[in-house]
């Protein structure tokens, strides 16, 4: 019996791996980080917000909210999703709260994003020491999260909402029209 | 002078030994918590910048990754805790350095099959061929050399 020559064994064995590499790594989303938040509690959020109140994210628990970490310099993503904020805050308005999180921004130029851009009225957080953007694992604005009455992260969008993407998480949170 | 050299190589294989179970076994000198915080911080990923841990970089970011290592190792915590402590919050991504141990040994595997699998081409592939020598076809035939005269004629013509 004739063996087979050694390379149509060996080359299998360094080009079927190589292959699969490649194949799934392609497939790879490479911006897409998955965040560990997802299906865990989100940690608690609290600090002084830009209207200079004391604020804590327990306060919200029992309905469903949404913590958006953004930034005044951070265009034209944060800007493009401002509308579908607004738009979801004002439509579930009483159903669905909104928490925002400064995200290495000063807050005279926050503030003077939401008088250009329109204030929805939510609390934002200012969190000046960074710390809170570590909690929430931020690598860059903007960043959202939704998450469910009982405070568990269900979803999380790195950069910016569009009216459909936001529809399709507020569905997953029990919220639709 | 020959009887010398076992000897002689037996000593050396010793002294290198010596030397190897000293470097093995010296205990660590204890490191300031400056320069633990510096050696954690070195392995973690600047999360707002490009290729550059968080000991590297001067983004806010970055330094309040660095404060909190600081936090962490006056309560107490030790390196793993610590790692882990940010992996929670921004996934295996933060890290530098894989923490699964597969992903050190599969290079020196993949290394060393690949060494032992061209040995193995190299040995078999030489015992299987027939050897150089021996004329690889028969000569051509007086039917082969006419073929070879018409098709170089056509080729003129």
């Amino acid at each position: 019996m004739r063996l087979p020559p050694l390379r149509w064994v060996v080359l299998p064995i360094l080009l079927v791996p190589l292959a699969w590499l490649l194949f799934t790594g392609l497939g790879r989303d490479p911006r897409e980080i998955p965040s560990p938040l997802v299906g865990k509690p989100l940690p608690v959020l609290a600090g002084a917000t830009l209207t200079g109140e004391s604020f804590s994210s327990t306060s919200l628990l029992g309905t469903p909210f949404i913590v958006n970490a953004w930034a005044s310099w951070c265009i034209p993503a944060c800007v493009d999703e401002h509308p579908v904020l607004i738009d979801a805050a004002t439509r579930y308005a009483g159903r669905l709260a909104v928490l925002g999180v400064l995200y290495q921004d000063t807050p005279d130029d926050a503030r003077r994003f939401l008088v250009r851009y329109g204030d929805g009225g939510w609390p934002h957080l200012l969190d000046s020491s960074g710390r809170l953007a570590v909690e929430l694992g931020v690598t860059g604005p903007p960043e959202t999260f939704f998450v469910d009455a009982d405070g568990i992260v269900i979803a999380k969008q790195i950069g910016p909402l569009t009216f459909e993407t936001m529809a399709e998480y507020l569905a997953d949170l029990g919220l639709s029209e | 002078m020959k009887g010398l050299a076992l000897p002689v190589a037996a000593a050396a294989l010793l002294a290198l030994g010596a030397l190897v179970a000293l470097e093995v076994l010296r205990p660590t000198p204890a490191l300031s918590p400056a320069e633990q915080a510096q050696q954690i911080a070195a392995l973690l990923r600047c999360p707002d910048c490009q290729a550059l841990s968080v000991a590297e970089s001067h983004t806010a970011a970055a330094g309040a990754i660095r404060e909190q290592i600081g936090e962490l190792l006056a309560q107490g915590r030790n390196a793993d805790e610590i790692r882990q402590h940010f992996v929670d919050r921004y996934g295996e991504w933060i890290l530098l350095a894989p923490s699964a141990a597969f992903a050190w040994w599969l290079p020196v595997a993949v290394v060393l099959a690949a060494v032992v699998g061209l040995l193995a081409w190299l040995l078999v592939g030489r015992r299987l061929r027939p050897a150089a020598t021996e004329p690889s076809a028969a000569p051509p035939t007086t039917a082969d050399r006419q073929r070879i005269r018409d098709e170089i004629e056509r080729l003129d013509a």
